[in-house]
C-alpha cells in the first residue's frame, strides 16, 4: 500500500511528483486501446438510443458505462473512472430497472426504433457544426492547453496541494478544500433530490 | 394487496419482528431462483460494504473518495435487496438509519464548515478547527461524515422509494384529501396503480399483459390502497 | 524504471506490448456487443453485459500495469464488485419483469 500512495492518486499528483521531468503523455495520435474503446462507447451510445425495447437500452448503457470507465481510466482520470463505474454499474442501472418494473411493456415487432429523418438530419447538422470546432481543441494531454500552460492555476494546485492540505489526492482536495463550498452546493443538491424524489411519489417515508 | 400481513402474502410482507434477514422467518417461502443468488450475496457484500468503507475512507491518498465510497455503500444494500427481497430490506434497514445517514451527512457537512465561521474565520476555513492536522482531517471529515453518508443515505433512499413506486402503503396520511383535490386517482388516472405493488402474487401476471387495458382493468380501489398504507404506517 | 518499461523486443517495452493486449480486449468487446443488442433473449443481453464487466475488469488491470498506476486496480475492483450486482439484479428483473424483486 506504500507503494499506492507513492504513486499518488491521480494523474494530477503523480504528475506533481514529478514536476521537473515531466516525459511527454503520450498524445497526439489515437492508439489502438483508444480507437477501439471510442468505437465501443459510440457504438454502445448509438443502440441505447435506438433500441425498442426499453429494458434492452438498460443493459446496454450498462455497458456504455463500462467502456467509458475504461476510457477514463486510459485518461489518467481514475476519480472519474471509480465515480462512473459506482454510479453507473452500481446505481443507475438499479434505480431504472426498478422503474422499469412499475411500468407496463409494449410488445414490440422491430428490435430499433425507427429514424425521424428530419430530427436526424438537425442533430446531424448540430453534431457536425461541433465537430468543426474540434480542432481548435488541444490534444488530451497536450503541455499547450491552456488549463496546463496557466502556471498560475492547474499547476499551481499540483505543486502546492500536498503542502497547503497534506492530503495526497488532489482531486479530493480540490473538491473538499479550495471548492469546498461548492461541493457543500453539491452535497446539499443531493439531499434535496431525495426529498425531490419523495415528494413526486407522494411519501413521507424513505424505508 | 397491500397492507396487512396476514393477507396470505408472507413472502411479500414480512412480518416486523426480528431474526437473521436470511431465515425463513424474514423471508417467508423462499423463491427457487434465489438458490445461487442468495449464497453469493452473503458472500461478497462484507467485502464490497468493506471496501466501499476503504474507498469511502482512504479517499485522501487514492482514487476514490465520499461520493464514489457512499455509492458503492448504497450499491451493497441493493444487492442484499435483490437477493433477499426489497420488503425484507426494507424492514431490516429502518427509515430512521436511512433518514438518519442523509440528514447526518448534510449537518456534519455544514457543522464543519460552520465551525471556523464561529470562531471568527470564514466558512470551510479548516485551519481553525480545533483539532490536530486541521486541514487534513477537516477534509476527512467532510468526505466520510458528510458527503460519503448523504450520497449512501439518499441512494438508498431513492432505492425504496422507487421500489414502492407511487402512492403505495406508506404515502402520504392525507392521500385521500390529495386524491379528492386530483380528482380521484380511481377515476382520471387508471395507471398510475396498476403497478403499485409489484409483490403482490396477481401483479406481474397483470404487467406481463401487452396491453395496457388489461393491465390497468384488475386496479383495485386506489384509495383504499391509500387509505391502508396511512394506516400501515 | 518499473517493470513494465522493461525493454522487451525491438526496442518495444513490456509497457507496450500490454497496451496491445488491452487493446485486443477492447476489439472483443466490440465484438461481444452484437450479443448485447440482437439478444435474442434477455438472458443473452445479460450475459453480455456480465462479459464486458469482466472484460473491463481485465482491460483496467492491464492498463495497470502498461501505465505503472497501481491505483487502477482499484477501478478493476469496484468494477468486479459492482458488475455482479448488475448482473444479478438484470437477472431477477427478467423474472416475471421485477414480480420478484
Amino acid at each position: 500500500m506504500t507503494g499506492t500512495l507513492a504513486a499518488g492518486a491521480t494523474a494530477l499528483a503523480s504528475i506533481g511528483s514529478s514536476a521537473a521531468g515531466l516525459p511527454a503523455p503520450p498524445v497526439a495520435q489515437v492508439t489502438a486501446i483508444e480507437a477501439s474503446l471510442f468505437v465501443f462507447v459510440v457504438l454502445t451510445a448509438l443502440f441505447t438510443a435506438l433500441a425498442r425495447d426499453v429494458l434492452a437500452a438498460v443493459i446496454i448503457f450498462g455497458a456504455y458505462s463500462l467502456g467509458m470507465a475504461a476510457l477514463y481510466t486510459f485518461y489518467r482520470a481514475p476519480d472519474v473512472a471509480m465515480t462512473e463505474a459506482a454510479i453507473s454499474a452500481g446505481v443507475t442501472t438499479v434505480l431504472l430497472l426498478l422503474t422499469l418494473a412499475k411500468t407496463t411493456r409494449r410488445q414490440h415487432e422491430a428490435a430499433f426504433e425507427s429514424v425521424n429523418l428530419p430530427a436526424a438530419g438537425a442533430v446531424g447538422l448540430l453534431f457536425g457544426g461541433l465537430l468543426l470546432t474540434m480542432g481548435d481543441i488541444p490534444a488530451v494531454g497536450s503541455r499547450d492547453a491552456p488549463i496546463w500552460s496557466n502556471p498560475d492555476v492547474t499547476q499551481w494546485y499540483i505543486a502546492e496541494t500536498y503542502a497547503e492540505t497534506h492530503v495526497e489526492n488532489a482531486v479530493m482536495a480540490v473538491l473538499a478544500a479550495f471548492r469546498g463550498f461548492d461541493t457543500f452546493g453539491e452535497a446539499v443538491v443531493v439531499f434535496a433530490a431525495g426529498i425531490a424524489a419523495l415528494i413526486v411519489l407522494r411519501r413521507e417515508v424513505f424505508a | 394487496m397491500s397492507g396487512s400481513d396476514d393477507d396470505g402474502f408472507d413472502r411479500d410482507r414480512p412480518p416486523r419482528t426480528g431474526g437473521r434477514l436470511d431465515s425463513d422467518r424474514r423471508q417467508g417461502t423462499p423463491y427457487t431462483e434465489s438458490q445461487v443468488i442468495m449464497p453469493t450475496v452473503k458472500i461478497v457484500a462484507p467485502f464490497a460494504f468493506t471496501y466501499g468503507l476503504f474507498v469511502t475512507f482512504h479517499g485522501g491518498s487514492s482514487p476514490g473518495g465520499g461520493f464514489q465510497g457512499g455509492a458503492i455503500v448504497a450499491a451493497v444494500v441493493f444487492m442484499i435487496a435483490f437477493a433477499f427481497g426489497i420488503e425484507a430490506t426494507r424492514q431490516w434497514l429502518a427509515n430512521t438509519v436511512v433518514v438518519g445517514l442523509a440528514v447526518g451527512g448534510a449537518l456534519v457537512f455544514a457543522g464543519i464548515g460552520l465551525v471556523p465561521v464561529a470562531l471568527g474565520g470564514a466558512f470551510l476555513q479548516y485551519e481553525l478547527l480545533p483539532i490536530p492536522d486541521p486541514v487534513k482531517y477537516g477534509m476527512e471529515g467532510v468526505e466520510i461524515l458528510g458527503i460519503g453518508t448523504i450520497v449512501a443515505g439518499v441512494l438508498m433512499g431513492l432505492f425504496f422509494v422507487l421500489a414502492n413506486g407511487f402512492s403505495d402503503a406508506g404515502g402520504f396520511a392525507d392521500a385521500d384529501a390529495f386524491a379528492d383535490e386530483t380528482g380521484g386517482p380511481g377515476t382520471d388516472d387508471p395507471d398510475q396503480d396498476s403497478t403499485d405493488d409489484p409483490t403482490g402474487e396477481d401483479g406481474p401476471t397483470g404487467e406481463d399483459d401487452p396491453t395496457d387495458e388489461a393491465g390497468s382493468a384488475d386496479a383495485g380501489a386506489p384509495g383504499t390502497a391509500a387509505t391502508d398504507g396511512g394506516e400501515r404506517r | 524504471m518499473s517493470l513494465a518499461d522493461a525493454t522487451l523486443a525491438a526496442g518495444y517495452t513490456l509497457g507496450d506490448f500490454l497496451l496491445v493486449a488491452a487493446a485486443g480486449f477492447a476489439v472483443l468487446a466490440v465484438g461481444m456487443l452484437y450479443r448485447a443488442v440482437v439478444g435474442p433473449t434477455m438472458q443473452d443481453r445479460v450475459l453480455a453485459v456480465n462479459v464486458f464487466g469482466t472484460n473491463t475488469v481485465v482491460i483496467l488491470a492491464i492498463l495497470g500495469a502498461a501505465l505503472d498506476e497501481p491505483t487502477f486496480l482499484d477501478i478493476a475492483l469496484v468494477y468486479a464488485l459492482l458488475n455482479f450486482l448488475m448482473a444479478i439484479a438484470i437477472s431477477k428483473f427478467t423474472v416475471e419483469r421485477g414480480g420478484v424483486l
